[in-house]
């Protein structure tokens, strides 16, 4: 019997143990504490969260040594966060002074989610040391700005463009569109019962908001002070109607699916084209032909707008080290680093390095994008609506066929509450 | 047979008498009293400190207007009901529970009927064959839940799928590009063939051991009674060994209802995440996600509850029984 009774005990125990695993607001514990900023430099360090692998292990490298050697022996920790788990990841670090990391990189349209409860340090002096009126671009200042000063400054900036298929495009007579109309038209052409024209998965909203942006849309408005859903405006409603044509006639791609890996079917063949941020090249295959040109705006020589893809960086008000992780900023908006960003491939911070992006096909298409490119709406409130994933169900109806006004409707109800 | 279905239960009992243990000297016990209480403290002090507070901070967090700002040092503002009322009141939140109720039931019952059949299944093979079973149950049980959401993943991909490509290969040409994720059923289907698929090894190993130590005179008994193996399954086997299918249960009740990894990933690779929350799923977008902490909070002090009302009974007749 004493078997059982172990049993119970077991099965008492795991029931107060997962009764409560699912803690709403997890309060982490103290760890050790950090060493006074009065310490030597040689025994001080810092934590730097990177997100995702954008900065790449060169890079990483770089930065550490580079650190110690300005400050004097200090220690660069650099950490990487996946993108999925930033922001719960941050709302529990950065409240904690013995716990947060003490400059972290942000999605820039996660920014305003922080920028407004006071988790990031002022960082409104320092904006002349960094590059004065050449930090950029503008809307990701405004994304890390909040009541009039800046607390989020921007890291770098990615463009998305369409890439295509030169040799499918040449045997099926296609030529690169210059209208929107036209790329419309080379989707449906393109697609047949084994290849997409486009590669365009149904919850992929990010690359959706070509065609919104671009026919004069927009997700939400300011309207008397309050955020107002703009779905259902007339723009809203024709570029819908576009981008619920081109998932019902030219692709393939996965209703529910989402903007990950679309160069796997354009290397094997199965799409035309596809829209992704500029590093997608190096994601192509080596015997794929392939080019770049940018979205095509309504009227011809013009470009769509789109969302401008990228992060910003803050110091965390908790942090104890603030005089080095403004050290690190410093390092970042050196020359040497802002180069080798732009060498990677990302847009740079400070734009008189814009040009060492090169002038060939992609660097030509990803500035003609990024000059063009807007962002989500600036309200605390997105990063909710990011996390409830209302876009991506938005976008994955109207790719599932639904009827258009009654989905912008819906969701125009649901931006007013979670953007006010 | 009439005699085998009346001799079960009395034999039963013989055998849980028998088990009794011997009564100790009651001076030994009183000077060794307070022993049991020293030994079981460490664990009740860790359970205080790890499950206690966390709890207590939860519960007071419900009765909160508790968000971002609170999160980052404002005072938060008592609001009494409110964060209960506006749950209660909100037909999604109903959606959810009544899906995470329905996703327990299925995927427990089912866990249970595979786990019971793989457990009778071992007690009737040769060794070598046994290990191997053993073995493949085992590396299926201790898989990653990530490494192994990886694989399902690409069973069921849309486009790259096994799953599609075999259905085409028979014919079945409407599964080309089928979207497994995208209806709230089909999507809940494979979370919970998922979920079986991870919990039976632990149900059949349990089951298993428990089937070894039915006693093999009862058997040769009921067989020579003439009680067929069906008969001497559901009146000999199966009620020696419910002590052990009870706590199996319970721990499969309280595991389906919390279940999180396999629903998230699952989100993450596709599907409508507000058609397809649980309330694992639900609390953490609540509360992690948009920063509402407080409701967040009283969601999961409701899950708690259902948990505890769903194991109450069973909870009891276990402490009854043993």
């Amino acid at each position: 019997m004493k078997i059982h009774k172990i049993a119970a005990l077991g099965a008492v125990a795991a029931l107060a143990l997962t009764a409560c695993s699912t803690d709403g607001g997890s309060s982490d514990k103290p760890t050790t504490a950090a060493p006074k900023p009065t310490a030597p430099a040689s025994e001080r360090s810092i934590t730097f969260w990177v997100a995702g692998t954008d900065t790449n292990d060169d890079m990483r490298k770089w930065l550490a040594d580079t650190f110690k050697e300005k400050t004097g022996g200090a220690t660069l920790k650099i950490e990487q966060i996946e993108w999925s788990e930033l922001v719960p990841r941050l709302q529990t670090a950065l409240p904690n002074a013995e716990q947060t990391p003490d400059l972290v990189e942000i999605g820039n349209t996660q920014a305003p989610t922080f920028t407004s409860v006071g988790a990031f340090s002022d960082l409104t002096a320092l904006l002349p040391d960094l590059g004065g009126d050449k930090v950029g671009p503008k809307s990701f200042v405004e994304a890390g700005s909040y009541d009039g000063k800046l607390y989020a400054v921007p890291y770098y900036w990615g463009s998305r463009y369409v890439f295509y298929n030169t040799e499918v495009f040449e045997k099926e007579g296609v030529k690169v569109p210059t209208t929107l109309a036209e790329l419309n038209e080379a989707a449906k052409k393109l697609t047949t019962d084994d290849r997409s024209g486009l590669w365009l998965p149904g919850q992929d909203w990010r690359n959706g908001l070509f065609w919104l942006f671009a026919n004069g849309g927009e997700i939400a408005k300011v309207d008397g002070g309050k955020w107002v859903g703009a779905l259902s405006s007339p723009e809203s409603q024709k570029a819908l109607a576009q981008v619920q044509d081109i998932f019902t006639n030219g692709t393939h791609a996965p209703k529910d699916g989402l903007d990950e890996e679309p160069w796997v079917p354009f290397n094997e063949g199965d799409s035309a084209m596809f829209v992704a941020p500029g590093w997608a090249r190096w994601s192509v295959k080596e015997d794929v032909k392939f080019a770049p040109f940018a979205v095509p705006g309504v009227e011809a020589g013009t470009y769509a707008a789109g969302l401008a893809g990228g992060s910003n960086l803050a110091i965390s008000a908790k942090s104890a080290n603030q005089d080095l992780a403004t050290e690190l900023l410093k390092i970042i908006y050196s020359e040497e680093f802002q180069t080798q960003l732009a060498k990677n491939g990302m847009g740079p911070a400070v734009s008189e390095f814009n040009s060492l992006m090169g002038d060939d096909a992609f660097a030509k298409a990803a500035i003609a994008s990024a000059e063009n490119s807007k962002l989500t709406p600036g309200s605390p409130g997105w990063a909710s609506v990011e996390a409830a994933k209302l876009m991506e169900e938005t976008f994955g109806k109207i790719a599932a066929g639904g009827d258009i006004v009654a989905i912008a409707k819906d969701a125009d109800a649901r931006l007013g509450e979670m953007l006010n | 047979m009439s005699d085998v279905l009346a001799r079960a239960p009395q034999s039963r009992r013989a055998a849980a008498a028998g088990r009794r243990p011997a009564p100790t000297a009651s001076g030994a016990r009183r000077a060794t009293a307070i022993a049991p209480y020293l030994l079981v403290l460490p664990v009740i002090a860790t359970m205080v400190i790890a499950l206690g507070y966390p709890l207590v901070r939860q519960f007071v967090m419900s009765f909160q207007k508790y968000g971002l700002e609170q999160q980052f040092g404002k005072a938060p503002e008592w609001i009494g009901l409110d964060n209960y009322k506006a749950i209660f009141a909100d037909p999604a939140v109903w959606a959810v529970i009544t899906r995470s109720l329905l996703f327990c039931v299925a995927a427990a019952g089912l866990t249970m009927v595979v786990g019971m059949a793989v457990a009778v299944l071992m007690t009737k093979l040769v060794r070598w064959l046994r290990v191997v079973v053993q073995s493949v149950l085992l590396i299926a049980w201790a898989m990653p839940v990530i490494a192994s959401m990886t694989i399902w993943q690409w069973l069921f991909d849309t486009n790259y799928g096994v799953i599609n490509w075999l259905l085409v290969k028979i014919g079945l040409d409407q599964f080309k590009g089928h979207s497994w994720l995208i209806e709230p059923v089909s999507f809940l289907t494979i979370a919970v063939i998922v979920v079986v698929w991870m919990s039976v090894p632990f149900v059949a190993f349990s089951l298993n051991a428990a089937l070894t130590q039915v006693s093999g005179e009862q058997l040769e008994a009921a067989e020579l009674d003439g009680a067929n193996a069906w008969e001497r399954f559901l009146h000999i086997k199966l009620p020696t060994i419910m002590p052990v299918v009870m706590v199996v249960s319970l721990l499969q009740v309280i595991w389906d209802l919390r279940v999180f990894a396999q629903i998230y990933y699952l989100q993450q690779a596709g599907g409508v995440a507000s058609e397809t929350n649980l309330l694992g799923t639900y609390i953490y977008n609540l509360g992690l996600g948009q920063g509402d902490f407080g409701k967040a909070a009283a969601v999961a002090i409701f899950m708690l509850a259902l948990t505890l009302g769903l194991t109450f009974f069973y909870v009891r007749k276990l402490a009854k029984e043993v």
